[in-house]
């Protein structure tokens, strides 16, 4: 099973480990269809314990982003500033986060962008993570 | 049945200590100590015959290990609120009155404690409360690059301009240059330093940011009957929430997208005025828990001060600055310009500013909104009155 370096494993298990297969998969409830994410045991809407694990494009638009500046601890993996967009999938209605690579004239809210699977280092570990790029 | 504790419960001591960072002359638990002492006195009780403690963010500070130095007789009510940020600060009055109301403790003290030493940096330990892998593998480590990124939001797509943040921590400012016991006491804020100050994350500069002191706050408890006996002008608990609704919380971001760049309240305002039977308009003075300028704003359009329409026109300095001002805010300086010991000052000077105590008074005040931690998963706020 999946280990986590930092926090707790919820039910997203299958999400790491697509990642680490170079894969983006979510979790759609069996019952009601509902995206559950955060990733559920138990769907909170219809009461169902199955769920499908669905692969996704990494298409979507940028809902929100900052710019980070500041050295803090934990991110000397990264040259500064970088910067972090929060990005709505296109395909499902769930937001993830990841790393902006390559320009970023023109970023804001609502611009769109493509995504692919890489890893951010973190003291000894890297995390798989996604790289987002304006379209 | 449903019993209201609006009323019913009074602060009836304060007691609050703050250091620069590094400085505390005791260990963490020696500045609580001294702080609960303090609040003791104040009231006029004796401190061992405090028997219940609350504190909210993950304090260390176990009650117990406090007995010794208290000569506590009876510990009846030990507990503390769930949540690593500032988001329990509130909810501990409705822990605290709701032990009291009970009968399950009389004197009850709600505290909170950090001295750097001891418990490390605050906005390390809020982070090892939230820290997962989805945030470290963007390089979201810290509270102050989640609450920007809100902010950002708050000001691109909801059209809230960033001016209004200037005007908030200007009016800190004011505030705390007059309080001596302020880091900031004697200093107004630099416009200059402020518009030009280096980037933390954007949007947010230097000045949008709290800074971390040392020290301890306490304050003691007792019902609205008992403190009628005790030395200070009782300052009544009218009401608290606290909590979280189906779209905001510890969500990874997936907040409902018109949740997402407020602070949380929405899913307490309507239960917090209505304990209280009050509304915004009958709010005397705010004291507004702000660990980045921009949740400060978005609690206070949260609480029913301001809408995304208004609130340049409300939050304009002039308004926001006490005696004049129609919504005073942070008569002390906040944490922002007071100090900044995990939000506690912000309690402490919800109570001072009814008792005529603030360094910065709003004549005739008689009720006070205490505005919790913005932008936790989850949010707590409390009402307070003086007869």
């Amino acid at each position: 099973m999946v280990q986590m370096v930092t926090g707790q494993l919820g039910a997203e298990g299958p999400y790491w480990d697509g990642l680490a297969e170079g894969r983006l998969v979510l979790q759609q409830c069996k019952r009601c269809g509902k995206w559950n994410w955060p990733a559920v045991w138990r769907c909170g809407d219809c009461g169902s314990w199955e769920h499908h694990w669905v692969e996704q494009p990494l298409t979507g638009t940028i809902f929100s982003w900052t710019r980070t500046h500041h050295r803090f601890g934990g991110t000397e993996g990264l040259e500064l500033p970088f910067t972090t967009v929060l990005v709505t999938l296109e395909t499902v209605p769930v937001r993830l986060q990841g790393l902006v690579e390559g320009a970023e004239e023109g970023i804001r809210i609502g611009a769109k962008v493509l995504g692919r699977i890489a890893s951010t280092p973190f003291g000894d570990a890297n995390i798989p993570s996604i790289r987002w790029s304006l379209a | 049945m449903t019993t209201s504790l609006s009323g019913k419960t009074a602060i009836a001591g304060v007691g609050y200590r703050q250091y620069k960072r590094g400085t505390a002359p005791w260990p963490e638990r020696g500045v609580l100590v001294r702080a609960i002492v303090d609040a003791c006195e104040d009231a006029g009780l004796d401190p061992a015959d405090v028997d219940g403690f609350v504190s909210y963010g993950d304090d260390k500070n176990e009650p117990v290990r406090l007995m010794p130095d208290l000569g506590t007789k009876e510990l009846n009510w030990s507990t503390q609120v769930w949540g690593g940020g500032g988001g329990g600060i509130a909810a501990t009055f409705g822990i605290a009155a709701s032990a009291i109301l009970t009968g399950q403790a009389k004197a009850v003290v709600i505290f909170r404690a950090l001295a750097e030493g001891n418990s490390g940096r605050l906005s390390a330990a809020v982070m090892a409360h939230h820290l997962n892998d989805h945030m470290v593998g963007v390089g979201m480590v810290a509270p102050a690059q989640v609450c920007a990124m809100r902010a950002q939001r708050l000001f691109e797509y909801h059209g809230v301009p960033h001016s209004v943040c200037e005007e908030l921590v200007r009016a800190s400012y004011y505030h705390g240059s007059r309080n001596p016991d302020a880091i900031s006491y004697g200093k107004e804020l630099d416009l200059e330093a402020f518009r030009t100050g280096r980037w933390i994350a954007e949007p947010f500069r230097l000045f949008d940011c709290s800074r971390e002191n040392d020290g301890a706050g306490a304050l003691l408890m007792v019902s609205a009957e008992m403190a009628r006996d005790l030395k200070k002008t009782p300052v009544k608990l009218l009401s608290v929430a606290q909590g979280s609704e189906k779209g905001w919380g510890d969500l990874i971001e997936n907040d409902r997208a018109d949740l997402y760049p407020t602070a949380g309240f929405r899913a307490i305002r309507d239960k917090l005025y209505g304990m209280a039977g009050l509304t915004p308009a009958d709010i005397d003075v705010v004291q507004l828990y702000e660990n980045f300028s921009a949740q400060g704003v978005a609690s206070l359009i949260d609480h029913g001060f301001c809408s995304y329409e208004n609130v340049a026109e409300v939050l304009r300095f002039e308004n926001l600055i006490a005696p004049s001002g129609g919504l005073p805010v942070n008569t002390s300086g906040g944490n922002l310009a007071h100090g900044f010991v995990h939000g506690f000052v912000t309690a402490v000077e919800a109570i001072r500013c009814l008792r005529g105590e603030s360094p910065n008074l709003v004549p005739g005040a008689k009720t006070s909104l205490l505005a919790g931690g913005p932008g936790s998963p989850t949010i707590s706020s409390a009402i307070f009155g003086v007869d």
